[in-house]
């Protein structure tokens, strides 16, 4: 394990810590991290706060380097991290600063069903997606693309696949963006990333991806909840995957390009992984035509498992999907780097966001919130660990004002995959989760161990810690009845 | 008594480490293949080998290394194929050649775990030691 985050943490107030724009020499802002005083010591326990202040370091960053309640060790950036640039300063994007798993991200699915209608089916349910939802290393998809359609579908994203019949035309008022970032360049996406992408969309992948049938066990806020069309006692059923192998080689293809563009501009970085280039630079756009052909390419992959989730569904209960009233309450990326305008000093500037793990979180009267949820905010998707719970929450006006529109993504690890072996020895994952009542599948047992429940932050602590600071209110918990792992 | 060449698996909050030891540099890359190879599970050869083969330019030996680990890692993800045999022709500062035999994957004897996202630049360092060579690198899961 990495040492201790030894610099300076000063408290700000009950949910934030700053690290000085003194602590090193090249810091342009401060480091902000919003975490409790329970989280915080968590925080301190590895070098992720080294990598917000090295953050801080980068070209045109406005504001503060920011982080998130469920901070970890990452890549150049730590997940959690937020940083804004503006481009019209030398402001710079950093394929860090997204990931490998370009638009990873989560989407939830409402249903008209309640816990009486699925426990006693919830074997078969779970059963069933397993089948039919291709997860695991490397799993070829049901759904092949050729060259002429993948390129489309890099274009268009989830609206090239909901107009072959993958989804409804309803599900991309309620996706980030539309599901589809209209500047992609499917011309700036490899051969290579173009073959690992051919069979995989519509694939879980493998890892913390999964596929969740959950009951709403609490509601926090009836206005949010209704507007977002649940209930106490619904089933709902949450999707966690991204781009696969297509965008974890844009993201890899990049980071090779880019390894001497900072000298070439002059940039000084404290750590390589920070690997970046002026978002107007010629390696900059190209950067981000093919991230974003990459993002759309996630949001595709999310419509088809969408679809064959709706499909499980219907078969299951003799009903359509839309009799099931299996509607999209939302789909949010939280690897991304998106334009977007913000009021900074008094003027109105287009930022490049960085959101690295971290969710965006638009508050009530936000022109990009959809329309149903305009008077409430944009949902925001925090999933847990499989065992405990996950959380709906909503957008606040604070979240504007100091975080670029972002909020926390998910628990966070805190045991190392070794670790979780290690504890996981002697013990049957599957049948502990069963004896609470949760139906797990997975392609093998070593991967369940190490994803079992232990490994992960409390995503409630997560949840309160941002709903305490004013970014994000919380709506709705949902407990798992029935998890397939990846 | 000298030691063989080795790789083991170290832990990293979310991801995982592979550490590689050898009496050469050239020595690295059979280890550091095997080392690749048990952090995505048990992947086991199976059927008629072809040769592989790949030469890269660069600056820096640790940069070379991750970009053969991505090339090994390509084949697998790609062609689901596994070297069993690798055959180093030169690892200098600014060049790594490598032959190799390239088997389709047995998938009904491998046990697949983790799905490597790429090889990263996280902790990536090739350096010389009292006794050989030392590499390591995190891969992302």
């Amino acid at each position: 394990m990495s040492e201790a985050f030894s610099g300076p943490l000063e408290r700000l107030d009950h949910s934030r810590w700053r690290i000085p724009r003194s602590y090193k020499p090249g810091m342009r802002v401060d480091g902000i991290i919003y975490a409790d005083d329970q989280l915080i010591e968590q925080i301190r326990s590895d070098k992720a706060p080294e990598q917000v202040a090295n953050v801080a370091c980068l070209p045109g960053i406005v504001g503060a380097s920011l982080a998130m309640p469920d901070i970890h060790w990452g890549y150049g950036f730590c997940i959690g991290g937020v940083a804004a640039t503006d481009p019209d300063a030398g402001g710079v994007i950093s394929p860090g600063g997204v990931g490998y798993d370009i638009n990873c991200g989560v989407r939830l699915i409402r249903t008209d069903l309640s816990r009486a209608d699925v426990q006693p089916r919830i074997t078969a349910i779970v059963d069933q997606l397993f089948q039919t939802i291709p997860c695991g290393v490397g799993r070829g998809g049901r759904v092949k693309f050729g060259q002429a359609d993948l390129r489309r579908l890099l274009a268009e994203g989830s609206r090239f696949v909901v107009h072959k019949g993958f989804g409804w035309e309803s599900d991309l008022e309620v996706t980030e963006a539309g599901g589809c970032l209209e500047h992609a360049n499917p011309d700036f996406v490899s051969p290579r990333a173009l073959e690992r992408g051919t069979d995989q969309c519509g694939t879980l992948g493998s890892g913390n991806h999964f596929v969740e049938v959950q009951v709403v066990d609490e509601i926090a806020d009836p206005q949010a909840a209704a507007a977002f069309g649940l209930q106490l006692g619904q089933i709902t059923l949450m999707i966690h995957s991204g781009s696969r192998g297509l965008g974890y080689q844009v993201c890899d293809d990049a980071l090779k390009d880019l390894r001497n563009v900072p000298a070439r501009y002059g940039i000084e970085l404290p750590d390589r992984q920070l690997a970046c280039a002026p978002v107007k630079s010629p390696e900059g756009q190209h950067y981000l035509g093919g991230m974003q052909a990459a993002a759309n390419f996630a949001w595709a992959n999310r419509q088809i498992m969408t679809h064959l989730a709706r499909e499980v569904f219907s078969g299951i209960f003799r009903r359509p999907p839309e009799l099931l009233g299996m509607r999209l309450v939302y789909d949010v990326a939280h690897n991304i780097a998106k334009l977007e305008p913000y009021e900074v000093g008094g003027r109105r500037r287009t930022l490049c966001v960085h959101r690295k793990g971290a969710t965006r979180a638009f508050p009530a009267g936000h022109p990009e919130v959809p329309a149903a949820y305009r008077h409430v905010g944009q949902p925001v998707l925090v999933p847990g660990d499989m065992g405990r719970c996950s959380w709906v929450l909503v957008g606040q006006p604070a979240a504007m004002e100091h975080t670029f529109g972002t909020c926390c993504h998910g628990a966070g690890r805190v045991m190392s995959r070794t670790a979780a072996i290690a504890a996981a020895k002697g013990r049957s994952i599957e049948k502990e989760l069963l004896s609470q009542g949760i139906v797990v599948r997975a392609p093998n047992a070593k991967g369940l161990a190490e994803e079992q429940p232990a490994a992960y932050k409390d995503v409630s602590l997560v949840a309160e810690a941002v709903h305490a600071s004013g970014i994000s209110r919380k709506v709705a918990r949902l407990r798992p009845l029935g998890v397939i792992k990846g | 008594m000298a030691r063989l060449a080795h790789f083991e698996l170290f832990e990293h909050t979310a991801d995982l480490g592979v550490r590689v030891w050898a009496p050469t540099r050239a020595a690295l890359i059979a280890p550091a293949t095997e080392g690749l190879y048990a952090a995505i599970g048990e992947v086991v050869a199976g059927g008629a080998a072809a040769p592989w083969s790949v030469n890269l330019a660069g600056d820096e030996p640790a940069l070379l290394l991750r970009d053969y680990l991505a090339e090994v890692l390509h084949l697998f993800d790609g062609a689901r194929r596994r070297l069993a045999r690798v055959e180093v022709q030169q690892f200098t500062d600014e060049c790594l050649s490598v032959l190799g035999d390239a088997c389709p994957v047995d998938m009904g004897r491998s046990v697949l775990v983790r799905e490597i996202k790429a090889i990263t630049y996280h902790e990536l360092a090739l350096r010389r030691v009292a006794d050989g060579y030392e590499a390591t690198w995190i891969v992302d899961i």
